[in-house]
């Protein structure tokens, strides 16, 4: 895949990975129900996991998609680095994440669910960008 | 620095700053671990499992978006409120609040004895954490004879441990914080307006619609379902 595909498909994931956090931000702060299958993730929503000193969780993964999405432009080596640190940083926070809806709070959230498979899938295409570099 | 190294740098940074991530959610929530199963009062189970992926806004257990609101008046330390918890609730759950047809308000009381009010203050100051109704719930499981001490500062403690999810220490520390004053002040007024003087007492209707009183022909989840299936029918 060329550098300018890698850049593409990192763009698009980080805006749809960046609307749902969007989206379970805005439903946080506004104490909106949330649009959900099962009722799990208004559980997730109320939880005492779902804000970090006060700061919503899913304002913590957006800070990180708009973070992914600006390092996808430059192409420096800095910014590839950036982009696969951030995204494996999210990966790595998601999967707790889980672990704490499965295990403790015993509700899943689909939505949190859905970014977490493109956490997945930007961990893959940022790592692919950082190996190849400029030439790939 | 070779492509292999910065991938490598990479790889160190993003795992390091998630791990930094899960340790500060962990610390900040008390542990990250569920409560251990020796310190569970009564009923930690069937509570949990009843509670399970409901959604809990303040006292209210439900979706926000139910057709009909049930509100119950009631107080911690009243036995045949106890009995409808542990009788009727959990299939009123199950038929109406869960499938999102009903939702429920608690309008908590405190004139049995000074220990209904430290055990309803306990309880408001989990709504914080939308964790009012497993405390609630926990609380009837748990009760003892009215006015003979059962409310402890040990029994809360280990209520709080056993909710998945609440901060034990936060909800202690805010029992006497302005906001759950407000919200005991909030429900004086509301059964004083009613005229509730005896619990459990429960008002019915359409939600957004003026409420009405309901007789409950028993303590058990028949003694309101046709009551409720009237009004959803309205």
């Amino acid at each position: 895949m060329t550098e300018r595909r890698l850049q593409e498909t990192i763009l698009a994931l980080a805006i749809l990975g960046g609307g749902i956090a969007a989206y379970l931000t805005v439903t946080h702060l506004a104490h909106a129900p949330v649009v959900c299958v099962s009722g799990g993730c208004e559980t997730v929503q109320h939880s005492a996991y779902s804000e970090l000193h006060g700061i919503p969780v899913a304002a913590i993964g957006l800070a990180g998609y708009v973070l992914i999405a600006a390092s996808s432009r430059p192409r420096t080596d800095l910014a590839r680095a950036a982009g696969g640190a951030a995204a494996l940083a999210g990966l790595v926070f998601a999967a707790y994440l889980v672990y704490v809806q499965v295990s403790i709070i015993g509700a899943v959230c689909q939505w949190c669910i859905a970014s977490d498979v493109v956490l997945a899938l930007l961990v893959v295409a940022t790592f692919l960008r950082l190996r190849a570099g400029p030439a790939g | 620095m070779s492509r292999r190294r910065l991938a490598l740098v990479a790889a160190a940074a993003g795992a390091l700053a998630g791990a930094a991530l899960v340790a500060a959610l962990a610390l900040g929530t008390g542990g990250g671990s569920p409560a251990k199963p020796s310190a569970a009062p009564l009923g930690t189970r069937r509570v949990a499992a009843m509670l399970r992926g409901v959604p809990q806004n303040g006292t209210q257990l439900g979706s926000a978006r139910a057709p009909v609101t049930l509100v119950e008046f009631a107080d911690p330390q009243c036995p045949y409120c106890a009995e409808w918890a542990r009788q009727a609730l959990p299939a009123i759950v199950r038929d109406y609040v869960r499938p999102g047809k009903v939702r429920v308000v608690f309008s908590g009381m405190h004139f049995v004895g000074p220990q209904s009010q430290t055990a309803l203050r306990t309880a408001l100051a989990a709504a914080a954490q939308h964790r009012f109704w497993n405390v609630i719930e926990l609380l009837y499981e748990n009760q003892g004879v009215e006015n003979t001490g059962w409310v402890t500062e040990s029994l809360l403690r280990s209520i709080g441990e056993s909710v998945p999810g609440l901060q034990t220490q936060r909800m202690l520390d805010a029992r006497d914080s302005a906001e759950v004053s407000r919200l005991l002040a909030e429900g004086d007024a509301l059964a004083q307006r009613a005229g509730v003087s005896s619990t459990p007492t429960f008002a019915l209707g359409r939600t957004g619609s003026p409420l009405r009183f309901v007789t409950v022909a028993s303590l058990a989840a028949s003694g309101i379902e046709p009551q409720i299936d009237a009004v959803l029918k309205q």
